[in-house]
């Protein structure tokens, strides 16, 4: 019997071995700039408007292109995460992949798993992009993948709440500070901030010190730039909003909302907290809840000598070319006309976004679809000095050290220096592990 | 050893048993022995989605034992089951009682009261807890009716594992069928000759129906237990495990590590010790059964 | 009239496990602002539309698609799950055979291991047999009695049956298998049903599994077509949407459930062994 398990025991680990191997014995197949006959995977997450247009475009891309057939998998954002990266670890990966900013680090540390597409420029026309734009999908000097749309967060105010108490949006962060003190009279926050997989509350935080000591956070490629007292400095500013009632303290925001996000609770619904720190990219789901032209951009916070640095941007998504496509010429092509294509980009509209290609920028302003909140914010940023934020910044176990630190301060478990040293600890340390 | 004697029917070979349970082990060897070795030699690599994973020896498992967040998680999952298991037993036991009266429209009970597990962490679920437990929810409202002071539920990491408790406590459903097919199974005429000879209802719970059902109340037991310690869809959509990490279980932290943050070596070597911790409790319970059995004989 | 308190208690608890049932019914009608704002569960208005979008789905197949794959997947793994349950926890009740008490612990064991670690392992098997994007991945299982814990309940039932049964039914010339079917099946008939029960309402909320496996739309199942429009990182969110979308999905288990509820009861006098 003994014999037996062991046989079954040292088969498994070569099964393991090999499995997790196989991927890698893999050749990349070269560009030909021929387009072939065949059939590509394309997958993305999202909403039905997202799902409805790219479905469209798709269409549109069949009647151009009847020997490239495109089957589409697509899905909700719940799990995507994980179908994604059971299939790259599997090999199995769609031949072109709409992917989060954040999985460049995680599913492409080293810039081999995606198809270099600077190798398909014959087919890929990059020439709509700026260079910055276009550095946001390199990994190792490989463009992994090219940006659909750039966003950044911005403040967005209920103006019927503001309107009611006499008070205009806030201008810089003293005043902000301010709004607190007398909103808090009536019993409303001015502003909301989370530790949920948002992580609003050390986002705004990291603006302020960035605006204040010109230090970016972390680094494009990883490495820490803030010192310890930075982050202190960081958590001392998110205990200052608390004790002037800008936002809630987090247990008096659990308890009221609960899990839910901000855009579910009656607390916001009805007025109580009158501002949100959002991406454009996802503001509609704030608007949509509050009366109808309520919700209001809000001016990019600066210092009282006017500097306005420190905001941040990023690529919302990013489209990629699995490496172990056979058909790399093909796909190219297909990213092409879903980035560049004015008809197509008519289509999709601002479903992913406000494009970042140009061309598709100038199809959109054509037809009139820049309008609303979203557009509003991200030109306002387009006209700041932004910082982009790395793609370290946003994993999610880096988001796990900022919510912890800000938790035990909101919850007084310890001073902010404590809460920072042991922050630059964690931080630097897993930083250097994905080395 | 050589020379067992096999008790079967008459005609029946020691190997038929083999044959019929023969697609059990077939599946165990494809369905849990493969996937267990590979989490096994896994749990020993530093496996990330991307990359060769390389053989580290047990360094996942000291990691684990200097990590805070792991034993807190495993304190969490242990007050769960500890609290959960217990009652969720006898509410199902209960209302199973209740659904074996033969009453009119009973079918109708039945299908209600299975109903919350079918829903189980359902978005519906979510918001009607939000409605139950938040600041100025039902229960604090009902509270202050009786001039009680409201409870922070979400907010006080004292607090947020009883709202999670108190979830899958409502969905009893599982525990409670079971016990009601045993029920169904209980010879109708040994109550009637417990009437015969006077009994009450609940003499005749105690002396007739326990004892009846004491199989399956084991069953439930280790079932349930199985299922606590293993629990992670429940924190996950209530409360996302916090706050402080009051209700962020093993099986969360088993899922995030795997998903969230790729570090799937260090996933498979969290679930070999939740694995080892389960078989310890279960192992007990067997043992402790087991004595009882056999003092009584 | 002694009946009235009982009626009481269960009206009662009916309530409260009905209520979230009838809010989300409610919910489908109603504005985002709505839904979070008020607990009572009848919406301002009613507007079918939702409903008839919520079928329609924006791929290109309708509701009723997702419903067929979903019975394409459900069915044959009941009869799989049913049939090698029975036979597995049969041959561990009845029958001595070598090496009984280890398989029987591993059986205990292989119901202890988290199911999150295996799928990985059982994601790149599926994929060395080229059958991923198919069913097989889903169903296959069953047929190996992959749920140690229907096993485990059945035995116990199996167990409960005495064995003068058996013997009785030996005597009159039955064989191991038609002693099983004619005899003992009809005695355990409620733990049998409440299997397949179970194998329905699991197989009806399993996400991960199918996520991971099926890459076509066409062939997504329930579970996958549901959330197909849930995505907390977009621009809208409709509530009343989605939410339409799992009353859909859960109508069929509630109707499953009812419909089942009754054999639970009628296990012992179907068999014809109450005297």
């Amino acid at each position: 019997m003994k014999k037996i398990i062991s046989l079954i025991t040292a088969f498994c680990c070569m099964a393991v071995f090999t499995a997790c191997k196989k991927k890698n014995d893999r050749a990349i197949t070269p560009a030909d700039g021929k387009l072939d006959k065949c059939t590509l995977r394309f997958s993305w997450w999202g909403d039905d408007e997202r799902h409805k247009a790219t479905l469209e475009a798709i269409e549109l891309w069949n009647s151009i292109h009847p020997e490239i057939e495109i089957i589409s998998e697509y899905g909700g954002w719940d799990g995507w995460t994980e179908k994604v990266s059971s299939q790259m670890s599997g090999g199995t990966e769609p031949d072109i992949i709409q992917i989060n900013y954040d999985w460049l680090a995680t599913l492409s540390p080293d810039g081999d798993s995606f198809y270099n597409l600077n190798d398909l420029s014959k087919q890929l026309d990059l020439s709509g992009f700026d260079k910055e734009i276009l550095s946001f999908g390199e990994v190792d000097g490989k463009l992994n993948a090219v940006t659909v749309s750039v966003t950044g967060r911005g403040l967005f105010y209920n103006s019927d709440v503001y309107e009611n108490l006499g008070a205009e949006f806030p201008q810089t962060w003293d005043e902000l500070i301010s709004l607190g003190d007398i909103f808090s009279q009536n019993g409303i926050y001015p502003l909301d901030l989370d530790i949920q997989s948002g992580g609003t509350a050390w986002y705004l935080a990291i603006v302020y010190v960035q605006q204040i000591t010109g230090r970016d956070f972390i680094s494009m490629d990883g490495k820490l730039g803030f010192t310890a007292d930075d982050i202190r400095m960081a958590l001392d500013f998110y205990k200052k909003l608390e004790d002037h009632g800008v936002i809630r303290t987090i247990q008096t925001r659990t308890d009221e909302d609960g899990n839910a996000a901000l855009y579910q609770s009656p607390e916001f619904i009805e007025g109580n907290v009158a501002g949100v720190l959002e991406w454009g990219s996802s503001v509609g789901k704030y608007e949509a809840v509050l009366p109808e032209g309520a919700l209001k951009t809000g001016p990019f916070l600066t210092t009282e000598d006017g500097t306005s640095s420190g905001w941040m941007i990023k690529p919302s998504m990013l489209y990629a070319v699995s490496g172990n496509t056979e058909y790399p010429d093909e796909a190219a092509a297909f990213i092409n006309f879903l980035l560049n294509n004015s008809e197509c980009a008519r289509i999709l509209g601002t479903t992913r976004g406000i494009p970042a290609s140009r061309y598709a920028h100038e199809s959109l302003e054509q037809n009139g679809l820049l309008t609303g909140l979203a557009y509003e914010s991200d030109s306002m940023l387009d006209n700041l000095d932004t910082v982009t934020i790395s793609p370290y910044m946003e994993l999610p176990r880096m988001k796990e050290f900022y919510n912890t630190a800000i938790e035990q301060v909101s919850y007084d478990l310890c001073d902010t220096k404590t809460a920072a040293d042991e922050m630059y600890t964690s931080v630097s340390e897993y930083l250097d592990r994905l080395k | 050893m050589k020379h067992r004697q096999y008790k079967n029917p008459v005609g029946v070979g020691k190997y038929t048993g083999l044959l019929l349970i023969s697609p059990f082990i077939a599946g165990f060897i494809l369905f849990t022995l493969y996937p267990f070795v590979c989490s096994f030699v896994l749990g020993m690599t530093d496996y990330r989605s991307a990359g060769e994973p390389k053989f580290i020896g047990l360094e996942n498992y000291k990691t684990m034992l200097s990590s805070e967040n792991f034993r807190k998680a495993l304190g969490v999952t242990l007050k769960y089951a500890a609290i959960l298991v217990p009652l969720k037993l006898i509410v199902s036991l209960l209302t199973a009682l209740l659904l074996n009266l033969e009453i009119k429209g009973i079918g109708f009970f039945r299908t209600a009261f299975y109903i919350p597990s079918i829903l189980g962490a359902n978005l519906a679920v979510v918001i009607m807890w939000q409605y139950l437990f938040t600041a100025d929810g039902l229960v604090n409202q009902f509270l202050e009716l009786f001039g009680a002071s409201p409870v922070s539920w979400y907010g006080n990491p004292d607090a947020s594992i009883y709202i999670i408790i108190l979830l899958r406590l409502w969905e009893f459903g599982s525990t409670m069928i079971i016990f009601l097919a045993a029920l169904r199974d209980i010879p109708r005429e040994l109550y009637d000759a417990a009437k015969v000879d006077g009994c009450g209802c609940i003499r005749s719970f105690f002396s007739i129906t326990l004892p009846q059902i004491k199989k399956v109340i084991f069953i439930n037991l280790i079932l349930q237990t199985i299922s606590a310690l293993q629990e992670f869809n429940a924190p996950y959509m209530i409360t996302g495990g916090g706050p402080l990490r009051s209700t962020y279980t093993v099986g969360m932290l088993i899922y995030d590590e795997m998903f969230k943050y790729s570090e799937a070596g260090y996933a498979n070597a969290v679930s070999w010790v939740l694995f080892a911790v389960i078989a310890l409790a279960v192992g007990l319970m067997y043992l402790v059964t087991g004595r009882r059995e056999r003092d009584r004989s | 009239m002694k009946k009235l308190p009982v009626y009481l208690v269960m009206i009662l608890l009916s309530a409260v496990m009905l209520y979230p049932l009838l809010w989300l019914l409610g919910a489908s009608f109603k504005s985002n602002r709505e839904i979070f704002s008020s607990v009572w569960f009848i919406p301002e208005s009613i507007d079918f539309d939702i409903w008839k979008n919520a079928w329609k789905t924006v791929t290109p197949y309708t509701m009723g698609h997702y419903f067929i794959n979903t019975f394409k997947i459900i069915i044959p793994k009941i009869i799989f799950a049913v049939t090698s349950s029975v036979l597995v926890a049969y041959g561990f009740s009845r029958f001595d055979f070598p090496l009984k008490k280890f398989f029987s612990a591993l059986l205990v064991i292989g119901m202890l291991m988290p199911a999150i670690v295996k799928i990985m392992p059982m994601f790149l098997f599926w994929r060395d047999t080229g059958l991923l994007d198919t069913y097989v991945p889903l169903v296959f299982p069953a047929l190996l009695a992959e749920e140690g814990m229907f096993i485990f309940i059945l035995i116990r039932f199996f167990d409960s049956v005495p064995r003068e049964f058996d013997e009785a039914a030996r005597i009159d010339g039955c064989g191991t298998l038609r002693t099983l079917f004619l005899v003992l099946l009809p005695c355990i008939k409620p733990a049998v049903t409440s299997i397949a029960v179970f194998t329905f309402l699991w197989t009806m909320n399993d996400f991960l599994n199918p996520l991971i496996i099926i890459q076509s739309v066409e062939k997504y199942p329930l579970s996958l077509a549901l959330r197909l429009s849930v995505d907390s990182t977009g621009q809208s969110y409709e509530q009343c949407r989605i939410i339409a979308v799992s009353v859909i999905g859960l109508i069929p288990s509630v109707a499953v459930f009812a419909l089942a509820q009754k054999k639970f009861v009628s296990g012992i006098t179907a068999g014809g062994l109450s005297g």
